[in-house]
């Protein structure tokens, strides 16, 4: 037994030693300290990694970016980790990729957020691991540590919406008062207020003058959200709305849609209703949408070209590869809660059966389908 | 005995449940060594590790409550909506009603205590299948949390992310690393040194009782001192800042405070006794509705725990907190080595099985896996890991280990406790008759 | 033997597992048309040699030969034993309780017409071999709104419906009251009138001597010898001398009981039964004992013997409605079994794999589990005390086990009950209840648990002993309560005790006071 005794203290001691003095060398705190805090202006290494953090596959346009942003980053020369969050635990998926691509040093994180309010643990340990982080789409909140904001511009999206809707129940009824129900995206979705408030800068005068009429009177966005933007969630609330308010003989003329998925939802359940199509709004230009759009269904989408989106993005991480500060064109509007976050905004476009044809002229999918 | 045979019973206690976690320790440094190769050593960073703890500490938290459930013969399915409503209302109590963070936290648990009471109750004392009572919990209190936060996102202060985000404080000469970690990982060392001796102490009043080998003794507490010591080092050398994250002391002290009372205290073994036979343990005097009742409280506590971690972690309470970590804690559980029927399972296998599925999904993520396949890849391996004991159960053997090293061994099979396990098998279904 | 070529011929049967040999060169000829009991110890390999007939070990997983039908046979599973019409009733019935009795019946079986179930014709079929078995019921009646017995004669004719030639049946009467018993015995010889050759298993040496024609006895994995029932006649003492392997002077150890003052006393106990409220299982109930007193209960399976013991063990059975304890001079109030076992109870159930054991425990904890207050010091098990503890029981009871550490399921029926009777020791119990002690133990181990028994007394305390068996009860204690149909009906000394007279007041109701 001491035999055995002296021969493990040995080895045992042997392999603490030796443990130790690896993890001596691992240490983290030897160099980078100082740099840590300093933004990342100065430019990176060209072929540096780039990490993309997007939502879970519910919806084309997401699905699309990241193919997109896969080969746009690789013909820049960067490498790239774009990551979708699970389809049941986002929140929590979403962090932890995060986390991951800070740990492989990725020096720009794109994060397209599933809730923009949640991320800040993560994105603070991203900025001080040197990386520069740009919100994608949907602005994170409650940080100081987002670097650019990049999106379409949302108000303007909520805007033409709200005109679209109008314009589409003039056509079929020139005079008002036009029945209409009000849908909005998911409340944790930074944007879909947003969409809701630009539509309603639109309708709201002409609610009050009486020309436009919310036949279930639910005006609000609490009351209109559909959370997680779950085309079933828009369904079953219009169904309900169908049985509630247009039992009898009155008819609606205009639903406002944020998107193009609940648009479809909705349309799905007014036809399984028997119910004529009213005047749907949308975004987001999806296949089936447009299809349902040259089919005279939809009213409207937006087309808020997710090709421009993605290329513009790459070009703020060019710049910021050179170390140049990269354009943007609102630095007023987009507080966060704890900042004015830069933003560089495109415009979005209104698309009817009447301008679809020119409007994806440049998109060889979606152009086949307006022939 | 063979020395090999010996080293596999003593490392880590006898008996099946532990044949299961030491294969599944085996397991566990498979894979750590796997990523660790393949993500060129940025497994083991400390950065990584940091990170790894804070991502992993509720659901650990969770599956300590979950052991305790499933042991019991339950399930709690409403773990991760009491998560989310608790978050909700400790944000919202918080933020809009200026209630002092500490003083959040505590009503939080609170709210725990009392949705595990209303849980308790139904399962306990009217009787109600505890997969019913916490389906029903899960619908009741995610809507609860849509209803109080109206779907929306609540932030929390700067002082309560602490316990989702925190790190001990640095403080004296600068050694290079976190001082405290340091003095923490000491502590353990100390800790498992007298741990080890204590036990010895123990085996050796025990008359009669063969005590293990002192080689494997001092095996064992050289590789656990190594253990703690690295893993000390790493958690230290980590940015100035960061050490051994605060959720991970939580999880550390609620590991050890609920393994002693499972291992020795009455309360814990009147859990198993419960879980293995409910009509037996009552004939033998144990309140069966107060155990019940607890344990289920027990849990909704824990999981009220998570939900403020997490909310902490995240810096605000959302709509999708909570979403599936129900399955996460009962898988960390099973792969743990738990027994479905209840009875069977110990704490720190239900961590190493967390562990297990936590180092897999971050190599996974580090090595740029999307989480389809890494979804694919758990479900996989979840049922895999189980797949594996039941079948080594059918055969009579033993572990991972023991199936891989089958073909190099030849042991004698006959000891002497071969007798009566063989009368066992000749006559398999002793009857209940004469 | 007749004149017939036997049906079954097992010759030299060796099977092997690692590390022992189950059976060792077993020989066993079964005559055509008869009856034959196979009797053993438990672990003797009766179990196995069944197991090795119907290919559950299939063909060259054993050394020896099988002739059938006056052909080798080479089975490769259960499938081609039943195909060539061996068929075996397990004691653990395989009906599916939700079902019907058709459906069980032909369950795997079902006639089809077109590719569908013909309902029809299958209740038809089984009402036919219902009354082969002599089983009257509406074949479709649920399996569990049957009694244990009916359920055996479903398994039976389901067995018919294979078209059995050699029926097998491994302890048939295990779980059968009296009654079923003679029922099923009845029908046995109603077989053999019909030439179907029947193999039993059992432990009951009354009930083999009643029917057998022959009887096989292993001890050890060996076949010990063959007796030719008509020819010699069964001798109880030979077939007991064969199956231990030695004398057994008396089946009961020697005692002189040292008998005290009354110090237990139930008077008018009254509860119902769980579910229907109208049904009364203890009426009235009144009873005493003293210490140093072992006080039986006779009665029929179903008379109320357990309700009666456990709901005085802190109403763990049945809803109380009336009654009083009194222990040492003292009225106590039981509500739980906390209560009971704090007051000096001990109940050790008839079922020990269902309601006495966790069989996921190692002995050690199974001793403590009924008081771990006794080892835990500061709010912390002592696990060294509950080592030594169990050590103790170990030694003091003879259990046969390596160490403590070692899981009870390891352990053969006569340990594991001594270790429940450990348990139950360990609580220091005054007085301690004894539902079916020796149910499914063998012969040697019975002796050591009378032995057991009657030292618990001469230490003073009360022991309450509850028993199918005349013959235990009588030789075992010191005075003996009839009980009938939920109420005690006869109190009988020892010195009086037959079992003609026990009988008589465990199936009446007219009261008879001896002593």
């Amino acid at each position: 037994m001491s035999k055995f005794f002296t021969r493990s203290l040995a080895v045992s001691t042997a392999a603490l030693l030796a443990l130790g003095l690896a993890a001596c060398g691992g240490s983290d705190r030897d160099g980078d300290t100082g740099t840590d805090t300093g933004t990342a202006a100065k430019g990176f290494a060209k072929d540096a990694l780039i990490g993309v953090a997007l939502p879970s596959k519910t919806s084309e346009n997401w699905v699309l970016a990241g193919d997109l942003f896969t080969n746009g980053l690789k013909t820049a020369g960067f490498q790239s980790d774009v990551q979708y969050a699970g389809a049941s635990t986002t929140v929590a998926d979403q962090q932890a990729q995060i986390t991951a691509m800070v740990t492989k040093g990725a020096k720009v994180i794109i994060i397209g957020a599933t809730d923009a309010a949640q991320l800040s643990t993560q994105v603070t340990a991203a900025k001080a691991a040197g990386a520069t982080v740009i919100a994608y789409d949907r602005l994170i909140t409650n940080t100081k540590d987002v670097d650019y904001y990049i999106a379409f511009d949302n108000f303007k999206v909520g805007q033409l919406q709200g005109q679209a809707l109008l314009d589409g129940m003039k056509a079929k009824k020139p005079t008002g008062p036009w029945t209409v129900e009000l849908f909005s995206g998911s409340p944790d979705d930074n944007n879909a207020g947003v969409f809701f408030n630009g539509a309603m800068d639109v309708l709201k005068p002409l609610i009050d003058k009486g020309d436009v009429v919310v036949g279930s009177g639910q005006k609000d966005v609490k009351q209109t959200a559909i959370q997680g933007w779950k085309a079933e969630g828009a369904q079953s609330r219009m169904d309900s709305l169908l049985t509630s308010t247009y039992n009898g003989a009155k008819t609606l003329d205009g639903v406002l849609s944020p998107n193009d998925t609940l648009a479809r939802a909705i349309i799905t359940s007014v036809k399984a209703a028997g119910k004529p199509i009213p005047v749907v709004t949308g975004q987001d230009s999806e296949v089936e949408s447009v299809k349902s759009i040259m089919a005279g269904e939809q009213y409207s989408t937006i087309n808020k070209d997710t090709r421009t989106l993605v290329a513009e993005s790459i070009k703020m991480v060019q710049a910021l590869q050179t170390g140049a500060e990269p354009t943007v064109n609102d630095t007023k509007s987009y507080d966060n809660g704890s900042k004015v976050v830069p933003a560089y905004l495109l415009p979005p476009v209104i698309v009817t059966k009447a301008n679809a044809a020119e409007a994806y002229a440049n998109d060889p999918k979606l152009s086949a389908l307006t022939k | 005995m063979s020395r090999f045979k010996e080293l596999q019973k003593n490392l880590f206690g006898g008996g099946t449940s532990n044949a299961r976690q030491f294969g599944m320790i085996f397991t566990l440094l498979a894979i750590i060594v796997f990523f660790q190769v393949k993500t060129d050593g940025l497994t083991l960073t400390s950065g990584n590790l940091i990170a790894l703890t804070q991502q992993y500490a509720y659901i650990s938290i969770l599956s300590i409550g979950m052991l305790m459930v499933i042991v019991a013969g339950h399930i709690d399915l409403s773990v991760g909506s009491v998560a989310a409503f608790t978050g909700i209302i400790v944000a919202k109590a918080i933020t809009e009603h200026d209630v002092p963070w500490p003083l959040g936290i505590l009503l939080g648990l609170v709210v725990g205590a009392a949705i595990g009471a209303w849980q308790g109750f139904w399962v306990a004392y009217v009787g109600v299948p505890a997969f019913i009572v916490t389906l029903a919990g899960m619908l009741l209190f995610r809507g609860g949390n849509q209803y109080i936060g109206d779907a929306s996102t609540v932030p929390v202060p700067e002082g309560f992310r602490e316990i989702g985000s925190g790190y001990l404080p640095e403080f004296g000469p600068n050694t290079g690393y976190n001082n405290w970690t340091l003095i923490l990982g000491l502590l353990a060392c100390l800790a498992v040194i007298w741990r080890e001796l204590r036990a010895r102490q123990v085996r050796q009043q025990m008359v009669g009782a063969e005590p293990s080998p002192l080689w494997i003794a001092i095996l064992r507490m050289a590789l656990m001192v190594a253990v703690i010591v690295f893993a000390t080092l790493r958690f230290a050398g980590g940015r100035v800042g960061t050490s051994f994250p605060i959720s991970g002391i939580i999880l550390a002290v609620l590991v050890i405070a609920y393994s002693f009372y499972t291992r020795n205290t009455s309360g814990g073994r009147h859990i198993y006794a419960v879980g293995g036979n409910s009509r037996a343990a009552e004939l033998s005097g144990v309140k069966l509705r107060r155990v019940n009742f607890y344990v289920m409280m027990n849990m909704s506590v824990l999981a009220a725990l998570a939900g403020m971690i997490f909310v902490a972690r995240s810096a605000a309470s959302g709509p999708q907190d909570g979403n599936g970590w129900e399955l996460d804690a009962i898988a960390a559980v099973f792969i743990g080595g738990a027994a479905v029927a209840g009875g069977l399972g110990t704490i720190s296998g239900a961590i190493v099985g967390g562990l297990v599925m936590a180092v897999l999904n971050n190599g996974l993520q580090l090595i740029g896996t999307g989480s389809d396949k890494v979804q694919i890849i758990k479900g996989l391996f979840l049922l895999g890991a189980v797949a594996l004991d039941v079948y080594n159960k059918k055969q009579g053997k033993f572990s991972i280990v023991g199936a891989l090293t089958k073909p190099f061994r030849r042991d004698e099979p006959a000891t002497p406790a071969a007798a009566p396990v063989v009368e066992h098998v000749a006559d398999d279904k002793t009857p209940a008759s004469n | 033997m007749g004149g017939a070529p036997p049906l079954l011929e097992m010759r030299g049967i060796t099977k092997e597992f690692p590390g022992v040999k189950a059976l060792s060169n077993v020989n066993l000829v079964v005559g055509s048309g008869e009856i034959h009991a196979i009797c053993g110890e438990n672990g003797a390999g009766k179990s196995t040699l069944m197991k090795v007939l119907s290919g559950v070990y299939p063909y060259g997983s054993y050394s020896g030969s099988i002739l059938y039908q006056g052909a080798e046979t080479k089975f490769s599973d259960i499938r081609a034993s039943e195909n060539a019409g061996i068929v075996i009733i397990h004691q653990e019935l395989a009906l599916v309780p939700g079902m019907s009795i058709t459906e069980n019946i032909f369950l795997g079986n079902e006639p089809r017409r077109f590719g569908r179930i013909d309902w029809q014709a299958a209740n038809r079929q089984a009402l036919e071999l219902m009354a082969r078995v002599g089983l009257s019921e509406d074949p479709d009646t649920l399996i569990k709104d049957i009694g244990v017995g009916k359920q055996q004669l479903v398994e039976i004719a389901k067995a018919f419906a294979k078209d059995v030639k050699l029926l097998i049946l491994d302890e048939p009467t295990a779980a059968l009251n009296e009654n079923d018993s003679q029922h099923l015995l009845d029908l046995l010889r109603g077989f053999r009138s019909r030439g179907i050759t029947s193999i039993m298993i059992s432990h009951k040496l009354n009930e083999i001597e009643a029917v057998a024609d022959s009887i096989t006895i292993l001890r050890d994995g060996k076949s010990i010898e063959t007796i030719d029932v008509k020819g010699e006649g069964a001798d109880e003492d030979r077939i007991v001398r064969g199956m231990v392997g030695r004398d057994l002077n008396s089946r009961f150890p020697d005692h002189e009981p040292k008998i005290g003052e009354v110090f237990f006393e139930v008077r008018d106990w009254t509860v119902r039964h769980p579910i229907s409220a109208d049904r009364l299982v203890c009426k009235n109930s009144n009873f005493t004992v003293r210490r140093g007193e072992i006080v039986g209960f006779a009665g029929l399976m179903g008379a109320g013997r357990t309700e009666l013991a456990m709901s005085i063990f802190g109403r763990s059975y049945g809803v109380f409605l009336d009654g009083t304890i009194i222990k040492d001079g003292k009225e106590v109030k039981l509500k739980n079994v906390s209560d009971a076992i704090a007051n000096g109870l001990a109940y050790v159930s008839e079922d020990r794999k269902a309601v006495g054991l966790n069989l996921l425990d190692d002995i050690k904890t199974s001793v403590v589990a009924a008081k771990l207050s006794k080892i835990t010091k500061h709010g912390v098990l002592d696990e060294a005390a509950e080592y030594q503890q169990a050590e103790e029981y170990r030694k003091n009871l003879r259990i046969k086990t390596p160490t403590v550490d070692e899981g009870v399921t390891k352990l053969s029926g006569g340990n594991q009950q001594k270790v429940v009777l450990a348990k139950w020791m360990f609580t220091d119990p005054d007085l301690l209840i004894l539902d079916e002690p020796t149910r499914g133990i063998d012969v040697g181990a019975k002796y050591e648990i009378y032995g057991i028994i009657q030292r618990l007394a001469d230490e003073g305390k009360g022991v309450i002993v509850i028993s199918s068996e005349l013959p235990e009860l009588i030789g075992l204690c010191d005075r003996i309560y009839t009980v009938f149909e939920g109420s005690i009906t006869g109190e009988i000394a020892r010195r009086d005790a037959a079992p003609e007279l026990l009988m008589k007041q465990m199936t009446s109701m007219k009261k008879l006071a001896t002593s």
